[in-house]
């Protein structure tokens, strides 16, 4: 049986994001391995500690910051998470100050709102309704 | 949330919404057919009872609930009851406890849905889960 273990998303600065990703967000760090003068730095939902790994990868490739750049202009997120309660999660996030540009709304079988990650990248919430 | 114009995402989500081939109200009875197993997968539940609490024949049930969510009704309430299982597998009941707490009435069927599922039977899942202590 295949299976995805990792997949990533690209920030400008691992060390912010990592803040971002497991105080703000609630992830737990899991891998944070030296390379070069990056990391591999992978995160992982508590819920799911031995499931698939997020890694913060190092906006480091010139072409791939022009395309970052272009869905963040556009509002586009590039990836997308879930919760159990969207409208709680949102609550919270904004208490801790988190900017979102899409306010929590239902889109047919979900409920969504997009968050700036601080990062470069726009983040979707997700609860299926 | 600003209140410039909408960005290109959020002009995409409003048109693509409204472009759904479901009307509002079938979206609110397939989800009163998935509250409904939320709170009976204990109990031995077959289609018929799914399609009546979204107020659907059968048939239509099934077309729709596929469409809308990727995967059938039965499968849905298959993988339900799966999450469940590990759950409770996870606190360290047994597996056949588990099996009947979340609507198998057989150890076959349930071990050969949760391999579907999870790719290893329930006592495999069980023992990794105590070898493997997070």
């Amino acid at each position: 049986m295949i299976k995805i273990y990792v997949t990533s998303i690209p920030v400008e600065d691992q060390e912010k994001a990592l803040d971002f990703y497991t105080r703000i967000l609630g992830f737990i760090k899991k891998k944070e391995i030296p390379l070069g003068e990056h990391k591999w730095l992978t995160v992982v939902s508590p819920a799911e500690q031995s499931g698939v790994e997020l890694l913060l990868e190092p906006m480091a490739f010139e072409p791939a910051k022009v395309y970052y750049k272009a869905l963040k202009d556009a509002g586009i997120p590039c990836t997308s998470f879930e919760v159990d309660d969207i409208d709680d999660e949102y609550q919270r996030l904004v208490d801790l100050g988190v900017e979102f540009s899409v306010t929590p709304r239902e889109a047919g079988t979900v409920k969504i709102a997009v968050l700036d990650d601080t990062c470069g990248n726009y983040v979707q919430l997700m609860q299926e309704l | 949330m600003s209140e410039t114009s909408p960005s290109f995402y959020e002009a995409e989500l409003e048109r693509t919404y409204h472009e759904l081939p479901f009307r509002q109200e079938q979206f609110v009875q397939l989800r009163q057919s998935k509250v409904f197993m939320e709170k009976h997968y204990r109990s031995k539940l077959v289609i018929d009872d799914l399609a009546d609490k979204a107020a659907m024949s059968r048939f239509h049930f099934i077309r729709v609930f596929k469409s809308m969510y990727g995967i059938s009704p039965m499968t849905y309430l298959r993988d339900l009851r799966v999450t469940k299982a590990k759950h409770l597998l996870q606190k360290g009941f047994s597996v056949t406890d588990v099996c009947l707490n979340v609507g198998y009435e057989s150890l076959p069927s349930f071990s050969s849905a949760f391999k579907k599922c999870a790719g290893y039977t329930p006592r495999e899942y069980r023992s990794n889960q105590h070898s493997n202590l997070e």
